[in-house]
């Protein structure tokens, strides 16, 4: 590699270390006040050097709503996109191998779910849960998260499924294999990238979702952004030192789960598609 | 080991008709090959037999039992794709061993029995405890078929199994395929569109073309005796040479002359003077540099070799183009003048259809 073409390339990574930097700022920001006092948070201009603290995330443990809403957020984020995937799996499979008539207009009707704006479904939904009193109900809330995981599931998953050949399927059912053998013994473990890339995706979507947590959830079920918007004020003003402590907790478990899965994740990015015909 | 049998069996894919009214007895205990070339229903025709296309109309038989409404896992069949399937993440004895856990009746030491022995006979033992995503294409395939053999099931289907293996490594196969079907005294059918893989591994070769069989027979008879110009054509490289001639009373006698021919021949076994079509194979014309009393004057107008050496010639006889393939060593020039001897004995006559016809011929001057 030549001097210009090196220098380049260190240009392009600095770039790309600038972009991500500034994305990441705000983010690394909250997590440095959650270490802070509450007169260093609030200091101008803002301190880098201080004294690091536990007392917010003390105060934070202490306080009687963290524990039921901490719970409700991991409980119900997990059990939802839990069963969208067990769901999701079984119809992309279908809808790769039988092709009902009419998929691809099956297929679209599916992520049309995702293309309206929460706020304009959210009135209907509470209607709806009002009705079958399903509202402040955790299984409820459960099943309408895993509703709004499926679709986006079904999309990931069944790219990744139409990559492998039914070679595979009909070579075991010749074999003496069962549909059940060839759909948890044979496909399952060669679309496990794309069961972990629809986890995590659809794992942030709702852990991070606020507005039907906020509308539908009650005190029990309702997660962790409900708690954050409800503390947001204290004491006559905004109640940093819990904000920051409580982000700093609350975006830990999908960066620890990103990072030990982002091989997977890239792939399910591309929807499995880019596999060769098998 | 079982009987195979397919009664008017019939598939159609919306307008088009893949197998058409297709009636066949499969030996128990032999390789048989259909062969032909894409799309003449030969793979639709296999599909059927192992339950994964259900057919239009007519049934499948195992042993005269009826497996037409059985499902594919209950027809006790093993079968290898083109594309070598395998268990990914699994070693090769993992693989093999795989399907054996349905066999309830199986005990554990019987199973790992039945492993090693497929292991062995495809000479796999040094690979077995491999992750099978380390092995090459073509050891890959060898554990599909390890794995479809080990069960020991009724009937042995492979569907082109060689097709996607690179050159060097598809002899190897090829022989090792061969070697396996005659130790293993199985009903094998095998589809390929490949001939030498069909002459090399068949007992019997069932030919195929636009749906139906065309001929049947041994590997030497079909390529031999062609019951249809297209069995002339498909077989052999270059397939036959197919040279329009007119069939005419000559002296009482029907008689085929030239441009073929030197001398009036004659034939027996037609109803009178018609147009037929002389199929010669290549390398059944005779070249050579001199005139003999039987030879055309022919003149080269292309000359290539092939494989093993031989030359393939294109020759202009009284205006007609024919390809010859003659001996490794000799060396034609294009432009160059020779001269073409065709016996009869190498000829197959068919009808203008297409349809072979059923001719002796004696030479005029043994009429003498």
């Amino acid at each position: 590699m030549n001097g210009s073409r090196r220098l380049q390339q260190s240009a392009y990574h600095l770039g790309l270390w600038l972009v991500a930097i500034i994305f990441f700022l705000p983010i690394f920001w909250v997590v440095l006040n959650a270490f802070k006092s509450r007169r260093d948070i609030l200091a101008v201009p803002p301190q880098l050097a201080f004294t690091p603290t536990l007392d917010n995330f003390r105060d934070l443990f202490a306080r009687e709503t963290f524990a039921p809403y901490m719970t409700a957020s991991v409980t119900m984020s997990v059990a939802a996109v839990l069963i969208a995937i067990a769901v999701a799996f079984l119809a992309s499979y279908s809808f790769s191998r039988f092709k009902p008539r009419g998929t691809d207009f099956l297929m679209f009707l599916l992520l049309s779910v995702r293309m309206v704006p929460a706020a304009a479904v959210v009135i209907p939904i509470y209607m709806m849960y009002n009705l079958v009193g399903w509202r402040e109900d955790w299984l409820g809330m459960t099943l309408f998260y895993a509703m709004f995981s499926i679709p986006f599931s079904v999309w990931i998953l069944k790219g990744f499924i139409d990559g492998v050949s039914e070679r595979y399927d009909e070579t075991a059912l010749v074999n003496g294999g069962s549909r059940f053998h060839v759909v948890f013994k044979v496909i399952l473990p060669q679309v496990k990238p794309g069961l972990v890339a629809s986890f995590i995706f659809n794992l942030i979507f709702v852990w991070n979702d606020f507005l039907f947590s906020f509308m539908l959830g009650g005190r029990t079920t309702s997660m962790i952004p409900v708690l954050l918007s409800t503390g947001l004020y204290a004491d006559g003003g905004v109640d940093w030192p819990f904000i920051s402590a409580l982000t700093g907790i609350y975006v830990l478990p999908p960066v620890i789960v990103v990072f030990l899965f982002q091989r997977f994740l890239l792939v399910g990015m591309t929807f499995g598609t880019v596999r060769g015909e098998v | 080991m079982a009987e195979l049998e397919v009664r008017k069996i019939r598939k159609e894919f919306g307008s088009l008709v893949a197998v058409r009214d297709a009636s066949l007895r499969f030996d128990s205990a032999r390789v048989t090959c259909l062969l032909g070339p894409s799309g003449c229903g030969k793979t639709t025709l296999m599909r059927m037999i192992a339950g994964l296309e259900t057919p239009t109309s007519g049934d499948v038989l195992f042993d005269g039992k009826p497996v037409t409404s059985l499902s594919p896992s209950a027809r006790d069949i093993g079968m290898v794709f083109q594309y070598p399937v395998v268990y990914q993440g699994l070693t090769a004895r993992q693989n093999i061993m795989l399907p054996l856990r349905s066999l309830r009746t199986l005990s554990a030491a019987d199973r790992s029995r039945r492993v090693d022995d497929a292991l062995a006979i495809l000479d796999l033992r040094d690979v077995a405890d491999t992750d099978v995503g380390r092995l090459t294409h073509a050891l890959k395939q060898k554990v599909a078929v390890a794995r479809a053999i080990a069960r020991q099931p009724h009937i042995i289907l492979m569907d082109e199994p060689v097709t996607n293996i690179d050159a060097t490594t598809k002899s190897q196969l090829k022989y090792a395929l061969r070697r396996l079907t005659r130790e293993l005294h199985q009903t094998i059918v095998y589809v390929t569109h490949d001939q030498t893989e069909a002459m090399t591994l068949a007992d019997e070769i069932l030919l195929m073309n636009e749906g139906e069989i065309v001929q049947r027979g041994s590997p030497r008879e079909v390529y031999n005796h062609p019951a249809h110009r297209f069995g002339g054509w498909f077989l052999g490289n270059p397939g036959m040479n197919f040279v329009s001639h007119r069939v005419e009373k000559r002296a009482g006698e029907l008689t085929l002359g030239r441009p073929l021919f030197a001398r009036d021949t004659h034939l027996h076994g037609l109803d009178g003077e018609t147009d037929v079509i002389v199929g010669v194979r290549p390398e059944s014309l005779a070249i050579a540099g001199t005139a003999s009393e039987n030879s055309v004057p022919a003149r080269i107008k292309h000359a290539a070799i092939v494989t093993g050496g031989q030359q393939l010639l294109a020759l202009e006889v009284d205006g007609r183009t024919v390809k010859a393939k003659v001996p490794a060593g000799s060396s034609y020039r294009i432009g160059e003048d020779v001269h073409v001897t065709c016996d009869p004995d190498d000829v197959t006559l068919f009808d203008t259809d297409g349809g072979k016809l059923e001719v002796i011929f004696r030479p005029k001057a043994d009429d003498a």
